[in-house]
């Protein structure tokens, strides 16, 4: 068997400015040995026995692509459940068109109930009454009146259910019929309401068996899209120890084609510590159970305020068209204390932001901290990035930030937010991308799955075009160039992540991470680039295909 | 006996108020009283609070946390299932206090008390420091939700009001009643407890020496006070509830059991803590022996028996 593996392409784009255009990768134990043409390789070639794979020989092999913010648990929950949105999902086992209205709806739900063994029940997601009209418990018995139908709203924050889920879920009806985020004439449960609902369908949605099937459906995903890297922005939303263990079961596996940087959720100090300092020991702790493919690091994840496409974000005025308000996922006074005693340990903090008050209350804090403790290079990130100003993005360059940002907002919500959330002014400069690039702030995309696809091709186009579901143009100078696109899947990903030694671009000594693409994206353009199909991934020098294309 | 003693549900108080407001202060004196209740104390886990206040009664330890975020975060539920815990002990708690998170919304945990099986809502209690709520309620990160919070209460309790002077108290409770419009405020001192008014007692209070006084700046606060109300006869419920709802400020919490004519006739659960009020039919087996008896618990001086029996006759 020969020492290395010299795979040629059509073209190599390596993101290495160094030498950004190459023809050939030769590669040993997963790892590269050199990048150029096999012309210029001929010192190694002569020296080492090789083989020549031609796989990719009319392909254009990129650095493996990285999402830095995704949410396999979350995932896992959502993936076993049949999606029905208004906006279509490619998924690797199921095409899903976009389903449009009211009757669109129906009859996708009457072909799931046939589908489906008798007696199981139908976890749909994706309902929304904006396209779909209103549902509610009769409508989904003429589906059926025997399986119980869970009809969970796009937004996550609501669900609708037949009789037949109701005496499923052995409901305390006059317990539900007080609660005022209960409607069971309805059958709908929304806000604290849903928690009553989740009561009895949480053991369900979170048993072994059903929850490692969803991972699984997750592992495809994210091969699906081209990864090889993928961050998981905040392990521990259901219980660390046991999402721990579900992905050791699932993703650490010889057929697992990317690595997963784990970031633990860190709100402490919560369990057994009783100090901050406890805390960031306890964080401290975790890399100490990595694997080949799930590491831990020095990064930690903070939460400012709500989420975005829960429409909980915190805002400077004039704030919400309809005067309501977010709410904070942390005290500001407690975040400033955690946010310190992460930073003096040297660790790096990452920070869930989608208003821009709650962008403030991380910069306002990062600057604090700089004044008391300066660091460099400390990686603070402002994670999904929704609503900032231009301003406030020269202050993150000042004080050395760098940003995780969520470009798909602009796809599917900035028009809905201009007409309903914040107006037009705010709303066409979501994810303020074009800010970022010449303030010289580093920023990568994600998708922050399951609230977007998990394509890192599709959100560099929604970066670099900022075109929403309905073909208009919002915020044209916030667009990033198509460099800093791909950028920010490859390269500036890795920085996000702490892993630019290891993967984002491709040269001597990183690893054997590639996405080979059918098209080279600086030849098809920023326009064309969601369109561009994607043969497989390499990973660490073996071979991984997309099979169904 | 109360309600609670027939197979009723839960009573479920939540204390709230921003960070720094002697939430934990409170709970702890709470738990170190000896006012007879069997208690389930539920409380969050943001910022270093004492975790060795944190138990119930008879030293179960019972800790949740209530972060705040969207449902779709936390299907784990820490909150419901802590309540399932403590619903399920035996004997069962006479009383769950909550203690919610600085920066919660009131009325998302007190969904909790009204629609979690086996719990019914007792009161919002929204503690605001004296000193420190006016800046507060301008802050750019948290005033609007300083200023919201005060506006879910059933009743504010100005807290720390030994730390300032008697004018700075005089010009905070007056913009805590401007600001919560329609609730009564009171004022605590340190170490003051009045169990009478956070926990549901159904008892007259009897208090051997109510008119301590009391070190600090300010004037000793009068105790409590309270009056049994007795109605014989069945009751129009239309005036029954205008009377909860006209009482003055000053009737900080009622409880009792009345009778109704006509279609909504039959024995009734009757309560009032602070601006929040409820009738609900007695359940099947409640001891009805008084049929037509109200505890209303006060400030001194303010409960005239009969002003409020007459309020509910005509």
């Amino acid at each position: 068997m020969a020492d290395m593996t010299v795979f040629v392409a059509r073209t190599v784009r390596t993101m290495e400015p160094s030498l950004p255009v190459a023809e050939a990768v030769a590669v040993r134990d997963g790892r590269i040995v050199e990048v150029g043409t096999l012309d210029t390789m001929r010192p190694w070639l002569e020296s080492h026995s090789h083989e020549i794979d031609d796989t990719f020989k009319d392909h254009c092999i990129m650095p493996g692509f990285i999402d830095p913010h995704l949410h396999p648990s979350m995932a896992a929950i959502l993936l076993p459940m049949h999606f029905t949105t208004a906006v279509g999902w490619d998924l690797p086992w199921e095409d899903i068109g976009p389903v449009r209205d009211s009757e669109q709806f129906h009859a996708r739900m009457e072909s799931l109930d046939a589908a489906l063994a008798p007696g199981d029940p139908l976890f749909t997601f994706g309902h929304h009454p904006i396209w779909h009209g209103p549902i509610d418990r009769s409508a989904l018995n003429q589906i059926s009146t025997t399986r119980p139908i869970v009809a969970w709203h796009r937004g996550y924050h609501s669900i609708t259910v037949n009789d037949a889920c109701l005496r499923w879920m052995d409901l305390d009806t006059a317990a539900a019929g007080r609660h005022p985020q209960v409607d069971l004439d309805a059958g709908k449960f929304f806000e604290t309401g849903l928690s009553v609902a989740l009561r009895h369908l949480r053991g369900y949605l979170l048993e072994t068996e059903r929850f490692r099937a969803g991972l699984d459906r997750m592992r495809q995903v994210i091969h699906h899209g081209g990864h090889t890297t993928i961050g998981d922005a905040a392990l521990g939303f259901y219980g660390f120890e046991q999402e721990w263990d579900h992905l050791q079961a699932v993703m650490e596996q010889p057929d697992t084609p990317f690595r997963i940087q784990l970031m633990p959720f860190a709100m402490g100090p919560e369990g057994d510590e009783r100090t901050d300092d406890e805390f960031v020991e306890r964080v401290l702790s975790y890399p100490s159970r990595n694997t080949h493919r799930l590491r831990f690091s020095d990064h930690a994840k903070m939460f400012a305020d709500g989420g975005f496409f829960a429409e909980l974000l915190m805002l400077k005025p004039p704030g919400h068209l309809d005067g309501r308000h977010g709410e904070w996922m942390t005290p500001p006074e407690r975040f400033e204390a955690v946010a310190r005693a992460l930073w003096n340990a040297g660790l790096r903090i990452h920070v869930h932001t989608s208003g821009d008050l709650g962008v403030e209350l991380a910069l306002s804090t990062l600057e604090k901290l700089q004044w008391e403790h300066p660091r460099f290079d400390h990686r603070f990130t402002f994670e999904h990035f929704g609503i900032s100003s231009a301003q406030q993005v020269d202050r993150m360059a000042a004080v050395g930030a760098v940003a995780s940002v969520n470009a798909y907002y602009v796809y599917e919500l900035a028009e809905a937010f201009a007409a309903r959330a914040v107006g037009y002014e705010r709303a066409s400069q979501i994810s303020r991308l074009g800010s970022l690039e010449r303030a010289g702030v580093r920023f990568a995309v994600h998708s922050d799955f399951p609230m977007a696809p998990a394509k890192p091709l599709n959100n560099a186009w929604v970066a670099a075009n900022r075109l929403t579901e309905s073909g208009a143009v919002m915020g044209a100078t916030e667009r990033a160039s198509l460099e800093a696109a791909i950028k920010a899947i490859t390269t500036n990903a890795a920085y996000v992540l702490g892993l630019e030694e290891e993967i984002g671009s491709l040269r001597w000594g990183k690893r054997a991470d590639f996405t080979v693409l059918e098209a080279d994206p600086y030849e098809v353009g920023a326009e064309a680039l969601r369109d561009i199909a994607i043969w497989g991934t390499v990973f660490e020098g073996h071979k991984f295909p997309i099979r169904d294309g | 006996m109360g309600a609670h003693a027939s197979k009723g549900l839960v009573p479920v108080t939540v204390i709230a108020g921003y960070l720094g407001a002697g939430k934990t202060t409170l709970i702890n004196e709470l738990l170190a009283h000896d006012h007879g209740r069997r208690l389930a104390v539920l409380v969050n886990d943001f910022g270093a609070v004492n975790i060795d206040a944190v138990l119930i009664a008879d030293h179960d330890g019972q800790t949740i946390s209530l972060k705040n975020g969207c449902v779709c975060c936390s299907i784990a539920d820490e909150l419901g299932d802590a309540l399932d815990r403590v619903l399920a002990l035996e004997p069962a708690p006479d009383q769950i206090v909550i203690e919610a998170s600085g920066v919660a919304d009131p009325a998302n945990v007190a969904a909790y008390g009204q629609g979690w099986p086996g719990c019914r809502l007792d009161a919002v209690v929204v503690l605001a420091d004296a000193e420190t709520v006016q800046a507060k309620s301008r802050d750019q990160f948290v005033g609007e939700l300083v200023v919201r919070q005060l506006r879910r209460a059933d009743i504010v309790m100005a807290t720390k009001c030994d730390l300032v002077t008697e004018a700075e108290r005089e010009a905070a409770l007056a913009w805590l009643a401007e600001t919560a419009a329609g609730a009564p405020i009171l004022t605590r001192r340190a170490g003051q407890l009045e169990p009478e008014l956070l926990l549901e007692t159904a008892q007259p209070i009897e208090r051997p020496s109510p008119q301590q006084p009391h070190p600090g700046n300010g004037p000793a606060e009068p105790a409590f006070d309270s009056a049994v109300v007795e109605v014989n006869g069945t009751l129009d419920r239309d005036r029954v509830e205008a009377a909860l709802r006209d009482w003055p400020d000053s009737v900080l919490r009622v409880k009792g059991t009345l009778r109704f004519n006509g279609a909504v006739g039959g024995l009734h659960i009757v309560q009032r803590v602070g601006r929040r009020w409820s009738i609900e039919p007695a359940p099947d087996g409640f001891n009805s022996s008084h049929t037509g008896k109200l505890v209303v618990i006060g400030l001194p001086g303010t409960l005239h028996r009969r002003y409020l029996a007459s309020s509910l006759l005509n």
